[in-house]
């Protein structure tokens, strides 16, 4: 077949029907260009929304943290405090034997005042009994023993006082010493009670500082880990939208896969629309596409993607600084 | 205080993208959408740390910014980081040749960048 032959038929319709396809493709491409921007943008928003959040909860924790802070600091001041109060009153047992000896000491006193009040009477009835019989002496003696007879009057009158107020002393030592027994026996029975009580409650106190201890010690390492993973979390935030940059990547090599393909159609269609006077430059043709085709792949070399590169030489650096 | 970059590239996913990066990682952020749009915010007094710039766009590309900025008074010593799919030597030897920093193919990873930008201001 000469160049100067028409083109067969079937071919021109070959032609018309690759070139629907592939306009087809070329808008499918867009799409997928929309698609992806859309797409990416979207990812975007979402991590932003997801750092912020991650961002407001480590505030919220750090906000918390120093409140119980401030809270366990008087937790620690009040437990000390009934700490002290504990101690006080565990050290009270020994303060009352002390002032049970002191106590008793005073019951013995007055036990002893008790006896010599006894003595005391006991010297006014013999003083009385003394007397009565001067008084006797006296009246046998007639009028020169009228002067000792007052004197012996006096003397059971003194007797009398006498025994009368060792008598008022002994009442009132007796009633006093059974105050002070009796008082004291209850304080001692009503206070053992009470203080084995506060010995448990010191000893709860204690329990109740430990625990304390433990559990802020266990929300500090809990913190610390959340802490660690916010950290992780912001990093990998960090890389998604690193990762985003593959979109602008992809867009660019897609643009240049359509443009060349547009190229290449409008060669061809170039063909399709040729009559027969022309139909031998489509010599041209093969030429056209060569150019397409080194337009192409020069474009690719100048964009070779350093994570698909294999090792070499010639291998793009990608990251260089001056 | 914060540190500002300034991010030029004709892709707004792209600027998007490094926007919300450097954001959280706590510096200010100016951006273009083409070398001339950048440009002229530098211009009109805008005075960032750092500058990140695509090289291929559509009426202002990177390598005739770079140029340009360096010719601005008060830029002779700002950082300028290429970031750009383009992997040509050529290119990169031009740039530097006119003042480019440092030169980084896409993508970058968040930890990467921040690396290198810890290394071109210190401070940050």
């Amino acid at each position: 077949m000469s160049g100067h032959q028409h083109r067969a038929p079937a071919t021109g319709a070959a032609l018309d029907v690759y070139l629907q396809l592939e306009e087809a493709i070329d808008g499918t491409l867009s799409g997928i260009i929309c698609d992806t921007d859309s797409s990416a943008r979207s990812i975007i928003k979402h991590v932003r929304r997801l750092h912020e959040s991650a961002s407001t909860l480590v505030s919220y924790l750090d906000g918390t943290s120093l409140q119980a802070g401030d809270f366990g600091k008087e937790i620690l001041e009040s437990v000390a405090f009934l700490g002290d109060i504990g101690a006080f009153i565990e050290r009270l047992p020994e303060k009352m034997e002390r002032d049970l000896s002191s106590v008793q000491a005073l019951v013995a006193e007055i036990r002893f005042l008790g006896e010599v009040t006894s003595d005391v009477k006991a010297i006014s009835l013999q003083s009385h009994l003394l007397a009565i019989n001067a008084a006797v002496e006296a009246g046998r003696a007639g009028t020169v023993g009228s002067a000792f007879k007052v004197v012996a009057d006096e003397m059971r009158r003194l007797a009398g006082n006498s025994s009368a107020m060792a008598l008022k002393i002994n009442k009132g030592l007796a009633r006093a010493q059974e105050i002070v027994e009796n008082g004291l026996q209850s304080t001692i029975t009503e206070s053992a009670g009470q203080i084995a009580d506060v010995s448990k409650a010191a000893a709860t106190i204690a329990r109740l500082r430990d625990n304390f201890d433990d559990m802020s010690q266990y929300y500090k390492t809990r913190f610390a880990i959340v802490m660690k993973h916010n950290e992780d979390l912001v990093k990998d935030i960090g890389e998604a939208l690193g990762q985003i940059q593959y979109q602008d990547v992809v867009r660019q090599s897609i643009e240049r896969i359509r443009d060349a393909a547009r190229r290449r159609n409008d060669a061809l269609r170039s063909l399709a629309f040729m009559d027969g006077d022309h139909a031998g430059e489509d010599d041209e043709l093969p030429v056209q596409l060569e150019l397409i085709l080194d337009d192409y792949l020069a474009e690719e070399r100048k964009h070779r993607h350093p994570d698909r590169q294999t090792q070499g030489a010639d291998a793009p650096l990608k990251v260089e600084l001056f | 205080m914060a540190k500002t970059i300034m991010i030029v590239d004709d892709s707004s996913t792209m600027l998007m993208s490094l926007r919300n990066s450097l954001e959280i990682a706590g510096f200010n952020v100016l951006e273009g959408n083409d070398g001339s749009v950048a440009l002229k915010t530098l211009q009109g007094g805008a005075k960032p740390d750092l500058i990140i710039t695509d090289i291929n766009m559509p009426k202002m590309g990177g390598i005739e910014f770079i140029s340009k900025v360096r010719a601005l008074p008060g830029f002779r010593f700002i950082p300028i980081l290429a970031l750009t799919t383009e992997s040509q030597q050529g290119k990169r030897d031009e740039a530097k040749k006119l003042g480019a920093t440092g030169w980084l193919l896409k993508p970058v990873s968040g930890t990467d960048l921040n690396k290198i930008i810890k290394q071109v201001l210190p401070g940050a």
